[in-house]
């Protein structure tokens, strides 16, 4: 039994729909992000640094609460 | 309003633990309560049902948990967290468009391929509906056709609260459209309530809209099992003309010719297959095949050849 060809267009054609809409929320994401200025990558970037520096081994206390 | 992201990430986590349980457990007593099964639970379906509900949980858990914590830190060691920056609300509707439309996808092509039919027929194999069907899946299709691959490997990229939360929606709206309680009924009934009526059912799955799907006959205005794939989100059948919206529940559920296969060819096929003779599950049986309504009536005659053989005919009437 074979798919028929009426279905196998509309399959094909409904897949490259779908791959517009998978990246619809990125797109509009960065998107919104260019508009307001907001860049929430940078932030997580600070954060990392910030607790580096925390349990950084060339402190003074050598990373221990003692 | 980040005050408000963090209460709400917060309910999420709590909810993740105890609610869907809960939620089906709940729906479970009030159906069997009100004997929305109309008596229709034999002891083949009831073992369909427990075993579908219970086994796959000690397999494909497993296989998720897996993938997850060996297989995706494996293949990609540096990527955990990568995206753990995007804010939750855009996290939320790139899992929900990511998970639910790849299922409508698995969903779709296991009813217009007919290779794989074999793997969902299953899940309609019931002619009722409620929360003793809504797990009955055979193992090989949760296993291989699942969108929880998708959704673990977004969820190790750094979007785990938005999943969960995608999660917990999802699961009270498939839920809910599966169960026997016709909840979306007063939205068709009054008219002041319509609009809602008409945004809800073109949203998300409904019990009239998922029924349909589940109907044991198609294209009669009511039943719709070629279409209505949509599991979270309906708007995918809108999108894509897949959409029968009637606002009515089937007379009928399931398959029309299903005699009962047994529990562990439902389960596992195609590893056990079905005793019952021109079951689409037996050995010899066909890929798919047509409803009862449908068939073309014959006459079976027997010949005997000369050699002392018997040969079966079939002639159209």
């Amino acid at each position: 039994m074979k798919i028929d060809e009426t279905t196998k267009k509309q399959i094909i054609k409904n897949v490259l729909l779908s791959l517009f809409i998978y990246a619809l929320p990125i797109a509009l994401m960065f998107i919104t992000f260019s508009i307001t200025g907001q860049r929430p990558w940078e932030k997580k970037v600070q954060q990392k640094e910030n607790v580096k520096s925390v349990t950084n081994k060339t402190n003074l206390s050598n990373g221990s609460n003692d | 309003m980040e005050a408000t992201i963090e209460f709400i990430k917060k309910i999420v986590e709590n909810l993740n633990g105890f609610g869907f349980p809960f939620l089906v457990f709940f729906i479970g007593v009030l159906e069997f309560s009100f004997g929305l099964y109309k008596r229709k639970w034999p002891k083949n379906e009831r073992w369909v049902d427990i075993a579908c509900f219970t086994l796959p949980r000690l397999v494909v858990q497993p296989a998720v948990a897996y993938y997850s914590l060996h297989f995706l830190p494996y293949i990609f060691p540096d990527a955990k967290n990568i995206f753990s920056w995007v804010p939750f609300l855009w996290g939320f509707a790139i899992i929900a468009v990511a998970d639910d439309l790849t299922q409508y996808w698995y969903h779709r092509l296991h009813h217009q391929i007919p290779w794989l039919w074999r793997f969902h027929r299953t899940h309609h194999s019931a002619s009722y509906m409620g929360m003793a069907m809504a797990s009955r899946q055979n193992v090989i299709y949760t296993l291989f056709f699942s969108q929880i691959y998708l959704t673990a490997a977004l969820v190790y990229l750094g979007l785990g609260i938005p999943a969960i939360a995608v999660k917990i929606i999802k699961s009270t709206i498939t839920t809910l459209a599966h169960s026997s309680i016709p909840w979306d009924k007063p939205f068709y009934k009054y008219k002041v309530l319509h609009p809602i009526a008409w945004v809800l059912e073109r949203l998300i799955s409904t019990p009239a809209t998922h029924h349909a799907h589940h109907a044991a006959t198609t294209d009669d205005g009511v039943g719709y099992y070629k279409g209505n794939f949509g599991n979270m989100f309906f708007l995918w059948d809108i999108i894509f003309g897949t959409a029968l919206i009637s606002r009515q529940y089937p007379k009928a559920y399931g398959i029309s010719h299903y005699e009962g296969d047994q529990w562990y060819a439902q389960l596992l096929w195609p590893i056990f297959k079905s005793k019952v003779e021109g079951s689409e599950l037996a050995v010899d049986g066909p890929m798919v095949r047509v409803d009862i309504d449908k068939e073309e009536p014959v006459i079976k005659t027997t010949e005997i050849n000369e050699s002392g053989t018997t040969q079966e005919k079939y002639q159209l009437v």
